[in-house]
């Protein structure tokens, strides 16, 4: 057993569309994580599967395949838990019981300090609890 | 009280009034002048005939009341008489007073069947009472007063039911000429009436949407909704409005308003409910699909701002120094801004290339030819596009800055095509002065080796040769649309 990894998580970034993936990965890379991309709920799913250094899934919801990202974030809180979750999405009306407990939600487009502070609120929390 | 010297007014002059005067048929002797003498005493009008034949005349033309003795209804011309009297219009019944001979005992059966004929009639005896001739007279003329003045309300009657089946035909050409359907119910909501239109749209047989029925005709969804609000109208007089689905011939249900408001009467009670349908299903139909388009706008709206708003992170991310990040974001925009400008020229569909290509490049020409453009007429999808004319932007400005644009002599080359359903798009800089790779990569050379590539599912190849950059994309068919 592993004592806990305090290093920082990477982050998977699920985005389909191009610019906005790349423009993504460099804001959470500016912030100073390692970041995973993927264009879809299959390709991040295979990424989760290889990679056990992500812990944190920040995902679209509007996406082509067979997931869009709301069952993508439950997929991953299914298989795992301990990934934190954070939603973006230029579709508006997402209720809260729709979206993985713990999860946050952000309305594209976003300004990056509302992501990077979500993300570090996030991780902070596991901290917190891990030095109980 | 007229004076004798008056009776010759009063007798048969040009002035005289057939309809209240006395017609005296009493041809023997001085029975005649007798009698007229007497009535003109109390101002009533007479006529003398002394033949039935005269009479009969006088009663086609509706005189007023018949003196006639006994021996006179037995002379000449009975036959006519009898048929002018049963020839008579129904509201007249002229009234006949018989002077008589003696009594019914001395009567003979032929004189007695004579005055029988008469259905009209009343017998006063002789010698004449002036009292009692002047009281079955005016009596007569009174009744015959009556007969007129029921003869004018009859036709008045007849005038005000030929003006209602006029009025009812006017009506009718009315309701059924208009492109509306048209209905009317009694005060508690009984359908009684539709005009052609309805029955026209709905197919129904006449008749079976009478009553309540016609809640069955309504979409299934929709009849609780309209029974509700009808039944509310029903009892607070209050208009009825409502847009509901209604069946049509052809089995499709159609959006239709309906509208009913009701008719008073003086003390405000419902004496009618008049309504009417209107299909406007073409519009309700237009209404969605704007709504549609209005969502689609607003995502695409939402699409442009995140597109935009990667614009701004990454200028700003790289730039040097506030007044260049202006420069770089605003050209940009304004790219972005042309690249939309043709997306909706083709409907947000598709572009096609070459068309794209010449837009993009066109704020960058200088008309010294340093642009060679090569390629077949090829689709893309309206990402792959708004992709190209961003990659474009960006080669152009940085060969402006440092490349092949940045001198007098160089030149860019831009070439695609397709083959074995790959295509190909390459732009190649030559006569630019000397190329070092940067050290560090903007945010052109990112977008195009990443984000470009993947808009076309396909590879891409960014190579700073010494001779000039040198940028190729390789995408499978599929990746274009």
């Amino acid at each position: 057993m592993h004592a806990k990894d305090t290093k920082r998580p990477a982050v998977l970034i699920v985005e389909d569309e191009p610019l906005l993936r790349m423009d993504a990965v460099d804001m959470i890379q500016d912030a100073g994580f390692k970041t995973y991309d993927a264009p879809s709920a299959d390709a991040a799913i295979e990424i989760i599967g290889s990679h056990d250094d992500i812990g944190v899934l920040f995902t679209d919801i509007d996406m082509p395949g067979s997931m869009d990202g709301l069952k993508l974030a439950e997929y991953v809180r299914a298989g795992w838990p301990s990934v934190k979750i954070l939603i973006a999405s230029g579709v508006i009306g997402v209720g809260d019981e729709e979206m993985p407990e713990g999860s946050k939600f952000y309305a594209k487009p976003y300004a990056t300090s509302l992501i990077i502070d979500g993300l570090r609120t996030l991780i902070a929390q596991d901290e917190t609890n891990s030095s109980l | 009280m007229t004076g004798l010297a008056a009776l010759a007014d009063t007798t048969t002059g040009p002035g005289t009034d057939i309809l209240s005067a006395v017609a005296v048929v009493a041809p023997r002797g001085r029975d005649d002048a007798v009698a007229r003498q007497l009535l003109a005493k109390d101002g009533i009008a007479t006529v003398s005939a002394p033949t039935l034949t005269t009479l009969s005349d006088l009663i086609a033309q509706h005189v007023g009341a018949v003196l006639i003795t006994e021996e006179a209804l037995n002379s000449a011309g009975a036959q006519e008489l009898a048929h002018v009297l049963t020839s008579q219009a129904a509201w007249s019944d002229v009234p006949f007073i018989v002077l008589a001979n003696g009594t019914s005992r001395d009567r003979s059966e032929r004189a007695t069947q004579k005055i029988d004929t008469l259905s009209n009639a009343v017998l006063l005896s002789r010698p004449l009472h002036a009292e009692e001739l002047i009281r079955a007279v005016r009596s007569a003329l009174a009744a015959r007063v009556r007969q007129h003045e029921a003869r004018k309300q009859l036709e008045e009657l007849q005038r005000r039911e030929r003006q209602l089946f006029e009025s009812e035909a006017k009506f009718q050409a009315i309701a059924n000429s208009v492109d509306q359907m048209i209905w009317s119910t009694l005060p508690d909501g009984y359908h009684d009436y539709y005009n052609n239109r309805w029955y026209e749209f709905t197919g129904v047989p006449h008749g079976s949407t009478d009553g309540e029925s016609w809640n069955g005709v309504f979409h299934p969804d929709d009849q609780a909704r309209a029974w509700e609000l009808w039944s509310h109208s029903l009892t607070t007089g209050e208009i009825y409005e409502i847009e509901y689905r209604l069946r049509h011939h052809s089995g499709d249900y159609r959006w239709v308003l309906g509208r009913a408001q009701p008719v008073l009467d003086r003390s405000g009670t419902i004496l009618r409910w008049y309504g009417s349908c209107t299909d406007i299903h073409e519009i309700k139909v237009a209404q969605e699909q704007r709504q549609l388009m209005l969502g689609e706008m607003n995502h695409r709206v939402k699409n442009t701002l995140a597109m935009v708003n990667v614009m701004v992170s990454q200028t700003l991310r790289l730039a040097d120094n506030l007044p260049d990040a202006q420069t770089a974001l605003q050209s940009r925009i304004a790219m972005m801004a042309q690249a939309h400008d043709r997306l909706i020229a083709a409907s947000w569909a598709e572009a096609q290339m070459p068309a794209v290509v010449d837009a993009a490049l066109a704020p960058h020409r200088t008309g010294e030819s340093r642009f060679i453009v090569d390629g077949p007429k090829v689709e893309v999808g309206s990402k792959q596009a708004l992709a190209v004319t961003m990659a474009l932007h960006e080669l152009s400005t940085n060969a402006a800055k440092y490349g092949a644009l940045s001198n007098n002599a160089g030149k860019v080359r831009i070439r695609w095509g397709v083959a074995d359903d790959i295509f190909t798009f390459t732009w190649e800089e030559t006569g630019g002065p000397p190329v070092d790779a940067p050290k560090r990569r903007g945010f052109g050379s990112r977008m195009i080796e990443q984000a470009l590539a993947s808009y076309f599912h396909g590879s891409v190849e960014l190579s700073f040769k010494p001779k000039g950059l040198c940028f190729t994309l390789n995408a499978p068919l599929s990746g274009l649309l």
